[in-house]
């Protein structure tokens, strides 16, 4: 493990705050064996920060020797899904612990896809009893990018398994109708307006402000985690009225 | 219908900035291009790659600036990609790739930059262990004194260039770059971890010899014999400021 200052800052951090960590590498979309090297070096951060929550993607990231550094789409098949389902059991098992998988903001889809997107995640919660992160500014994007409801997406994810929320901010690309993740930004007012109906739907679980680009002010993020925490407080009193 | 592997090694062509022509039919269309979803993902792969090397060779970057050091960059990643997945580690060559890029052959020293930042990089990654006091010497034998190995920090390591490299990082830290004399000749560096990353000091030919030959393992003896050409060196003496300065962790015999 690169022993650098960061790690102690974060070790530091950890005796006062709970931690998530949230991985982006594991690759368990990959057709091909897991990176032991990394899930090891994964494992040896994990028993050293004992952080709350863990969590990777339904994605992939490197294949034949590369890493893609990016969080690539995996087609929604039958093989997929067993390749998908066999990495995660692999990786819960080596880690000793439940992964939260979360659903990636998309911009291309496979024309031989045959199983949508909210069943492959719930099919793969119900085979390895991982968890699922429900990245709410995903949602939200995806939906825009391929024409679909949010709310019904939402509404089909097994309201049981869901673990952790993302919230973050996306942009518009220059040339296209299409919306990038970024973590750049403020979360737009639609995602938040879509997280009030995540936290309807799931309740007030534990949620993330996403951001480690074009980083804000502290102030600015500090902001927008009250936001959220307020949405969450506005739930729990309707719940008990 | 591709198997999954099939299709993964495609998309890994098409990020890599490759030919798109077989992947273009299994995407749907969706109202927007193929080749433009596609391009989302190649532009990112750059974009976040070329962000990481910035900010492991930031001084390289200033020295060509921001959009030569963007082309670099995309030269680099195209031809070496990145193996681990670990970005920090990513770069490693880049300095080889700088000696051998012609557009870069007007400034002989960028390479040497390269490989000083990347030295420093690596420093700030590895823990520091318990230095041992100069008494630790009293229990050797003065017999077995010549043979005797002097294990370093394990952060610790040895740069050294015919351009005067330590002047140019300095001078790139400040606002407003001063010239630096490229003709003031060369530079012995040592480099090691510190509380918040990493620290350099300049060593004089003679400590340097020394030193670097206890790094490598060689002999007590034998450090100091390549450590003689310098006559300032003075073997009681680089024996108390190494222990002073906190480097020696072990001494083992031949």
């Amino acid at each position: 493990m690169a022993e650098t200052a960061a790690l102690d800052r974060l070790v530091e951090l950890r005796r006062d705050y709970p931690v998530s960590v949230h991985g982006v590498a594991l690759s368990l979309g990959s057709a091909e064996q897991l990176d032991r090297v990394h899930l090891g070096r994964l494992m040896a951060l994990i028993e050293r920060v004992e952080p709350m929550l863990v969590s990777e993607h339904l994605a992939w990231s490197a294949i034949g020797g590369n890493y893609l550094n990016d969080l690539l789409p995996l087609p929604y098949t039958e093989e997929s899904l067993d390749v998908f389902c066999q990495h995660v059991g692999e990786a819960q098992e080596t880690l000793g612990r439940r992964l939260l998988i979360e659903n990636p903001s998309s911009y291309l889809r496979f024309r031989h896809s045959t199983i949508p997107e909210t069943e492959f995640l719930t099919e793969t919660a119900r085979r390895t009893g991982c968890g699922i992160l429900c990245d709410v500014n995903n949602i939200y994007i995806s939906a825009n990018n391929f024409r679909f409801d949010p709310v019904a997406y939402l509404d089909s994810l097994p309201a049981d398994v869901i673990g952790e929320i993302h919230l973050a901010g996306h942009h518009a690309a220059e040339d296209a109708d299409i919306l990038i993740d970024d973590h750049g930004s403020r979360v737009a007012p639609p995602v938040w307006e879509l997280y009030t109906a995540a936290l309807k739907r799931f309740g007030p679980v534990p949620t993330l402000i996403e951001w480690d680009t074009n980083l804000p002010a502290l102030d600015v993020l500090l902001d927008e985690a009250r936001h959220a925490q307020e949405l969450a407080n506005i739930h729990r009193y309707a719940q008990l009225a | 219908m591709p198997s999954l592997l099939e299709l993964q090694l495609q998309l890994r062509g098409a990020v890599l900035g490759g030919a798109t022509r077989g992947l273009v039919g299994e995407i749907e269309r969706d109202g927007l291009s193929a080749e433009a979803r596609l391009r989302i993902y190649r532009n990112h792969f750059v974009a976040t790659l070329t962000a990481a090397l910035e900010s492991t060779f930031p001084v390289v970057c200033r020295l060509v600036d921001g959009r030569f050091f963007a082309y670099a960059a995309h030269e680099y990643l195209r031809q070496h990609p990145p193996q681990s997945r670990c970005l920090a580690e990513y770069g490693a060559g880049l300095a080889d790739f700088l000696s051998g890029f012609e557009p870069c052959k007007d400034l002989p020293y960028l390479a040497d930059v390269a490989r000083f930042e990347w030295a420093l990089n690596t420093a700030a990654t590895v823990r520091e262990t318990s230095p041992l006091e100069i008494e630790a010497l009293a229990a050797i034998p003065p017999e077995r004194a010549a043979l005797l190995k002097i294990a370093l920090q394990p952060s610790v390591s040895y740069f050294a260039s015919g351009w005067p490299i330590d002047a140019i990082w300095l001078a790139n830290q400040q606002k407003e770059v001063r010239p630096v004399d490229l003709a003031s000749g060369g530079t012995t560096v040592e480099m090691r971890r510190a509380e918040e990353g990493f620290s350099w000091q300049r060593l004089a030919p003679g400590i340097f010899a020394f030193r670097r030959a206890l790094a490598e393992g060689l002999a007590l003896g034998t450090a100091a014999a390549t450590a003689a050409a310098d006559p300032a060196f003075d073997l009681a003496a680089a024996l108390d400021r190494l222990f002073a300065e906190r480097l020696v962790v072990g001494l083992g015999a031949c």
